[in-house]
C-alpha cells in the first residue's frame, strides 16, 4: 500500500521528493512536516539572506499556494519525534499522529559543533536554518570583530558577506588551501587568497579554546602565541546528519541514514533522501554530497521508487558557490584527471579549468564563465570525446563540441 | 511588419545562445531576451531570471529550454514555463517573427 506517503523535513530533498510525488501521479495523501515557519531555501542563508538583502518569503522554495495546488497537506513548525514502523505512524512533537504507508525521512543535519572548550559560549554561532542567520546577522555589525572557525563553502561565503556588512573578519582554516579536492589545489589556492584581497585575514591553523569573558570571546589559536579578543565568533566546519528517528525506529546508521541507491533504508516502509542519509553500495559506503542539487535528485529517486517508475539518468554532480562578487560553478570530479586544460587565464575571470582523462572531461571548475561548466557537464552526461587544446581555446565553440 | 520591432539580424544570434534586447528599444518591463534553439528557432522570453538576477540570454540554450546562467533553473523557450527549481515563477514569453533574415519582436504579444 502506497496511499498514504508523509514526508519529514522541508528542505529542498523533502520539497523535491513531494513535488516529484506529484509530477509522477502519485495521487494518495501527501503530508510534508517542516520545523520552520514553511520550507525555505538554504543557499541564499550564508549570502542574501545573511547580508538583509532578501527576507524569508522571498526564500521560499515554493510560494504558499503551491501546496493547496499540489494537494499536500503542510505542517509547519513541528519536528517529528517517533517513527513507529510497525504501528505505520509517525509522531509529531505536540504529540499527534500521522498514519502512513510509506515515510520519507528528510531530516537534513546539524552544524558540527566540535568539542572545542568554550565552545558553548553566546557568542558562538553555527548557520544551518534561517534562525541561525536571523541570530548572526543581528551580531554583524560595521566593525564587528568576526572569527570565522572554518574557510569551507559556508565560511568562505560567511566571510564575503560579512565583508560586506564592514566586518573584520579573520578566517581560520587547517588546511592550505582548503576545498582543493572541489576546485583543484591551483584554483582553490586562488579563491582562498581572494578572501585577503577583500580584506578577510586568513589564518592557517585550528582553535585550541573560546575563553568569554565580558563582552568579547577571547580565542587562543594553534598557530599563534597570543590569544585574540573577538566579538562573534562563527564554527563553519561541517555537518552532522539528523539520525535520531531513524536510530530509535531501529534503522541502520552509521552517521547518517543508510540507503541503498534507490533510498529505500534498512525497512522498506521507510526512505530517507538528502543530507541525512548516506548511500551504500555493493556493501561500499559512498561518499554523500551535501549540495542542494544532490539532494534535490535524492529526492526525485526516493519518489521514483514510491511510484515504482524509472529513476532519472544519473548526471555528473554540480554545484555552485559564491564569494566576494564571483560566481564559482564545478561540475564532475578533477582530482582523477590525467589532463587540465585552462581556458582563459587562471586568475582573471571569467576562466575555467577542465579535468580530462583518457580523452574525456571528467570534471571542470568555472570562475565567472559558467557556460563552460554546462558544457562540461553535457560532454561527461553524453561521454563525448574531447581534445583538451579545443576545449583551452577561448575561440572555440563549447555549444558546437557539446552538438557534435 | 505591422507593430512588430526589428531587433537583430538572425546571423547575430548563434544557435544554443542568445542576445539581450535592451527595454528601452522594447519598451517592456524587462530587457528580453532572444534566444535561439539548437534546431535554429528563435524564441523570446523575459532576460531576467524569476529566481534570481541573471541574465537568461546568458544561459545554455537546447532542446527546447534556457538554463540560467547562474542557478541551472530551467524555462521552456515557447510558454515562458519555469521546469524545476530554485525559481518557482513562469517567465513571459515574447511573440518573434523571422523575415528574410531579420528578426522581428513583439513585445507583449504570446508566441
Amino acid at each position: 500500500m502506497n496511499s498514504r506517503v508523509v514526508v519529514v523535513g522541508g528542505g529542498i530533498a523533502g520539497v523535491s521528493t513531494v513535488a516529484a510525488l506529484r509530477a509522477g501521479g502519485f495521487d494518495g495523501d501527501l503530508t510534508l512536516v517542516d520545523a520552520g515557519e514553511f520550507p525555505y531555501d538554504r543557499p541564499p542563508l550564508s549570502k542574501d539572506y545573511l547580508s538583509g538583502t532578501v527576507e524569508l518569503k522571498h526564500i521560499a522554495l515554493q510560494p504558499p499556494q503551491w501546496y493547496d495546488n499540489q494537494q499536500v497537506r503542510l505542517i509547519t513548525g513541528r519536528t517529528a519525534s517517533a517513527l513507529r514502523t510497525g504501528a505505520g505512524t509517525l509522531e509529531l512533537d505536540d504529540g499527534s499522529s500521522l498514519p502512513a504507508d510509506r515515510v520519507v525521512l528528510a531530516t537534513g543535519g546539524r552544524a558540527a559543533r566540535p568539542p572545542i572548550p568554550g565552545g558553548d559560549s553566546p557568542r558562538m554561532h553555527v548557520l544551518r536554518t534561517a534562525e541561525d542567520a536571523d541570530r548572526l546577522r543581528a551580531a554583524l555589525q560595521p566593525g564587528t570583530r568576526l572569527l570565522i572557525v572554518g574557510a569551507g563553502l559556508i565560511g568562505a561565503e560567511v566571510a564575503s558577506t560579512a565583508r560586506q556588512l564592514g566586518c573584520e573578519v579573520v578566517l581560520v582554516d587547517p588546511v592550505a588551501p582548503p576545498l582543493a579536492t572541489a576546485f583543484g589545489t591551483e584554483i582553490a589556492a586562488w579563491l582562498h587568497g581572494l578572501h585577503e584581497t577583500r580584506g578577510v585575514t586568513t589564518v592557517r591553523g585550528a582553535v585550541e579554546s573560546f575563553y568569554g569573558c565580558g563582552d568579547a570571546i577571547s580565542v587562543t589559536l594553534s598557530c599563534q602565541e597570543h590569544t585574540r579578543s573577538f566579538d562573534t565568533a562563527v564554527l563553519a566546519v561541517g555537518m552532522a546528519a539528523d539520525t535520531t528517528i531513524a536510530e530509535a525506529a531501529g534503522l541502520r546508521v552509521d552517521r547518517g541514514i543508510i540507503v541503498g541507491p534507490d533510498h529505500l533504508t534498512s525497512n522498506p516502509a521507510v526512505l530517507a533522501v538528502g543530507d541525512a542519509a548516506r548511500t551504500c553500495i555493493n556493501g561500499a559506503l559512498a561518499h554523500r554530497s551535501e549540495h542542494w542539487e544532490a539532494a534535490e535528485r535524492d529526492g526525485q529517486r526516493a519518489a521514483a521508487t514510491i511510484l515504482g517508475t524509472t529513476a532519472p539518468a544519473d548526471t555528473a554532480p554540480w554545484f555552485w558557490t559564491e564569494r566576494h562578487g564571483v560566481h564559482v560553478e564545478v561540475v564532475g570530479a578533477l582530482n582523477q584527471a590525467d589532463e587540465i586544460a585552462v581556458r582563459g587565464q587562471l586568475g582573471q575571470p571569467p576562466f575555467s579549468v577542465f579535468g580530462l582523462r583518457a580523452g574525456h572531461v571528467i570534471g571542470a571548475v568555472s570562475v565567472d564563465d559558467s557556460p563552460a561548466v554546462r558544457a562540461a557537464r553535457r560532454l561527461i552526461d553524453r561521454d563525448i570525446t574531447v581534445d583538451g587544446a579545443q576545449l583551452s581555446d577561448r575561440g572555440s565553440d563549447l555549444r558546437k563540441l557539446v552538438r557534435r | 511588419m505591422s507593430n512588430g520591432i526589428r531587433v537583430a539580424a538572425l546571423e547575430d544570434i548563434p544557435e544554443g545562445e542568445g542576445i539581450a534586447v535592451d527595454r528601452a528599444v522594447t519598451g517592456t518591463e524587462d530587457d528580453i531576451a532572444l534566444l535561439r534553439d539548437d534546431d535554429g528557432t528563435v524564441w523570446a522570453l523575459n532576460n531576467t531570471c524569476t529566481h534570481a538576477e541573471a541574465s537568461l540570454a546568458e544561459g545554455w540554450v537546447e532542446g527546447g529550454y534556457v538554463e540560467c546562467p547562474l542557478h541551472a533553473s530551467k524555462f521552456c523557450l515557447k510558454s515562458g514555463a519555469v521546469q524545476g527549481l530554485p525559481a518557482t515563477r513562469d517567465t513571459l514569453a515574447h511573440r518573434v517573427e523571422v523575415l528574410d533574415g531579420e528578426v522581428y519582436l513583439f513585445p507583449g504579444q504570446q508566441p
